[in-house]
């Protein structure tokens, strides 16, 4: 009996707590508090990081210029480790618990597959900042806006350059075994097809090992003119270290972007340094892109982290301010309302180029192709955006300094 | 005629020179490994802990070293003792601090601790390191030892090969020519009847311990300069050391060395034969078929 009465005061301070969390989230009076699910920890740190550093830059902007609907913009983070599961939960909890109008995220196309299904079910919009994959759009949800383009649009791109420089007949893929690598696999596998291309090596393997060189002999032993890697930064820094060792020799090193684009890839500290030279890779955006503020854009990254930003980061820039776009000119933060506004919003002039989402929710984005040379991330196509001509064939390994 | 001849024999000479490169590969990687394995092993030997921390320790040996190289310069290899000493630290004050309270009890609880320990001490980690990951850069790491065309050794792995196994050799050496080993191999036969011989048994585990730390944290700092370093790089090492020791005949050390290096050249061959998605698949199909075949592990039955 006695420990029942000791209960009684346990239960109150656990409603007036529960009732004192629910009062501070979500849409008060003050404040407008959208969700984010990326990956601040985990192997995909590196990218959830570049994420935060966009989502702050956009946030800091929007909160200069008076927030929105007059009230204060903050970010509700939740951080999904690099793991799927945890950014289902992380939709969960910024949902039920704090009640966001609108969620921006994952990083990963596995994570994001993940989400997909979970806000179509509560009906709350989401952006998609980076994911590539193309089956985070193939659901048919009518809730979920991606900014970047997809692995689709990966392999077309490449192979459009490829096919007006030197245009190659052999073709091998080497790519992770999850969602994104899976998916530039098929994209990279079906473009090939239809663009004539002989697919002679493909090479799935499960990331974060230390050795590669088996799997790198493969494909050596397979003679192809071109390698297609789908690959995060750390197994990036692995493949192109080994296939020195292996001395792997194609003509061109090509990529889906990701590791082979991060900007820490070309840097010996954080990335593969001198081995990371001519390789290839498709990127949505540079420091160097023509669409007004890219360079402000950088200047301000710069100025908070000292290095210069990669795609990723301008990628969770833009969908914070589309987000911000969308919640303005809907002059509310209902769900519903936010995400029908989404549909018609129309952005002629934004750093990361033109955004109009079409009927599935894809945004519209060019591809480009750069090519690593001295150490930096230089346009070789499309011609229009070219700053230098690609170096080909890709210097053999023992001809190199 | 000729010509298919000529291609034929080429591929069979690209094929004999890739296997040659990829066992040597594994025979480099499976060192590592073996390294790894033999602290478990010792650990699982004289104690029956199956310490799920393994992995954790390893990590935390990559940390000692890249802190030590970070402010001192000093290369990994020569940096290795550092973290062999850390870690004997660590693991003989686990043992003290934590294991040997709960001694007696089901092993169920020695499991949740060390699973326990093993998130604690990668959580710390990322607390103060973060989780954004590192790598290092030393001259020694884009030197390649070629062998003819066909063959190429990097050095760096080369190194770390040569000390794991010295330090393989010293380890064995210990547990089967000393005082201390004589005292941890009769713990192992009889937990009961050792400390009526007048061996001190907390002493000596508590050392095994630390020794079998050490082996993870050097194995580590070994790693360190071909890998890169996150709070999480342990776990599948952890993973594949429990499959090593159940290979070698759970608690052998020279088992988990040599299993060590088996499955060094098992995953390199799967990966060049059938491609690298296969490399895990075989890994834990060979610890499924031994555990149903030959429980004793296929190298020795005798324990450590």
């Amino acid at each position: 009996m006695k420990r029942f009465y000791l209960l009684i005061p346990c239960l109150v301070v656990m409603l007036i707590a529960g009732a004192g969390c629910h009062g501070g989230s979500g849409d008060n009076a003050n404040t407008i508090r959208i969700g984010v699910v990326t990956s601040l920890t985990g192997s995909n740190a590196a990218f959830g990081q570049a994420h935060k550093n966009g989502y702050t830059i956009a946030l800091e902007e929007i909160n200069a210029k008076g927030g929105l609907l007059g009230k204060k913009v903050e970010l509700d983070y939740y951080d999904d480790q690099s793991h799927p599961d945890q950014a289902v939960q992380g939709v969960s909890k910024l949902v039920d618990q704090d009640h966001v109008p609108i969620i921006l995220g994952a990083y990963s196309s596995e994570s994001t597959r993940a989400i997909v299904p979970v806000v179509t079910q509560k009906e709350i919009p989401l952006i998609i900042p980076t994911a590539v994959a193309d089956n985070v759009m193939g659901t048919g949800s009518a809730w979920v806006f991606r900014i970047c383009a997809g692995s689709g649009s990966f392999a077309t791109a490449t192979l459009d350059f490829l096919r007006n420089n030197g245009d190659p007949k052999t073709l091998a893929i080497v790519s992770e075994n999850t969602n994104f690598g899976q998916s530039n696999n098929k994209s990279m596998t079906e473009a090939a097809k239809a663009a004539g291309l002989d697919l002679v090596d493909a090479e799935t393997y499960q990331a974060s090992s230390p050795d590669y060189k088996s799997l790198l002999q493969r494909v050596k032993n397979k003679n192809p003119e071109v390698v297609y890697f789908a690959s995060y930064l750390l197994d990036a820094s692995t493949l192109m270290r080994q296939a020195e060792q292996v001395r792997l020799n194609p003509k061109y090193y090509t990529s889906a972007g990701t590791g082979f684009a991060a900007a820490e890839f070309p840097t010996p500290d954080k990335g593969a340094g001198k081995y990371a030279e001519y390789t290839f890779s498709v990127s949505q955006w540079l420091p160097s892109a023509k669409w007004k503020g890219s360079s402000e854009f950088d200047q301000k990254f710069f100025a908070l982290t000292n290095t210069h930003p990669a795609y990723h980061a301008m990628e969770a820039y833009a969908a914070l301010l589309v987000a911000a776009a969308a919640i303005d000119s809907a002059k509310s933060t209902q769900s519903q309302v936010v995400r029908d506004t989404l549909r018609q919003i129309n952005l002629a002039e934004t750093p990361f180029g033109p955004m109009k989402f079409d009927a599935t929710g894809q945004n519209a984005h060019p591809v480009l192709v750069t090519q690593v040379q001295g150490g930096q991330y230089k346009v070789v196509w499309p011609p229009d955006a070219a700053e230098n001509k690609p170096i080909i064939p890709t210097p053999e390994w023992s001809k190199r300094q | 005629m000729l010509s298919s001849q000529g291609r034929s024999c080429g591929s069979f000479v690209n094929w004999f020179y890739s296997t040659i490169q990829a066992i040597l590969n594994g025979l480099l990687t499976g060192a590592l490994y073996g390294l790894i394995a033999m602290g478990m092993a010792l650990i699982f030997g004289v104690m029956r802990i199956v310490n799920f921390a393994h992995g954790a320790f390893l990590m935390l040996g990559m940390y000692a070293t890249y802190v030590l190289f970070q402010t001192t310069g000093i290369s990994p290899y020569y940096g290795f003792p550092l973290a062999g000493a850390v870690l004997f630290v660590i693991g003989y004050a686990t043992y003290m601090g934590l294991l040997r309270p709960i001694r007696g009890q089901v092993d169920f609880m020695v499991i949740l601790l060390t699973m326990g320990l093993a998130l604690i001490i990668t959580d710390g980690v990322q607390l103060i390191f973060g989780a954004d990951y590192h790598q290092i850069s030393i001259p020694l790491l884009s030197k390649n030892i070629r062998l003819g065309s066909q063959i190429s050794i990097n050095a760096p792995w080369l190194v770390s090969f040569a000390i794991a196994a010295v330090l393989a050799v010293v380890l064995y050496f210990v547990v089967t020519h000393t005082m201390f080993g004589r005292a941890a191999r009769a713990i192992a036969q009889n937990r009961y009847a050792a400390p009526l011989m007048g061996i001190n048994v907390n002493q000596v585990q508590a050392i095994s311990f630390g020794i079998g730390s050490a082996a993870a944290g050097v194995a580590g700092a070994l790693l360190l300069p071909v890998f890169y370093l996150f709070p999480e790089v342990g776990n599948q090492f952890k993973l594949k050391s429990f499959v090593m020791v159940v290979l070698g005949g759970m608690g052998s050390i020279q088992g988990a060395a040599i299993a060590g290096l088996v499955l060094g050249v098992v995953e390199s061959l799967t990966s060049l034969y059938w491609g690298n998605e296969w490399a895990l698949a075989v890994d834990f199909v060979i610890f499924i078929l031994v555990l149903s075949l030959k429980p004793s592990g296929i190298f020795g039955s005798q324990r450590a």
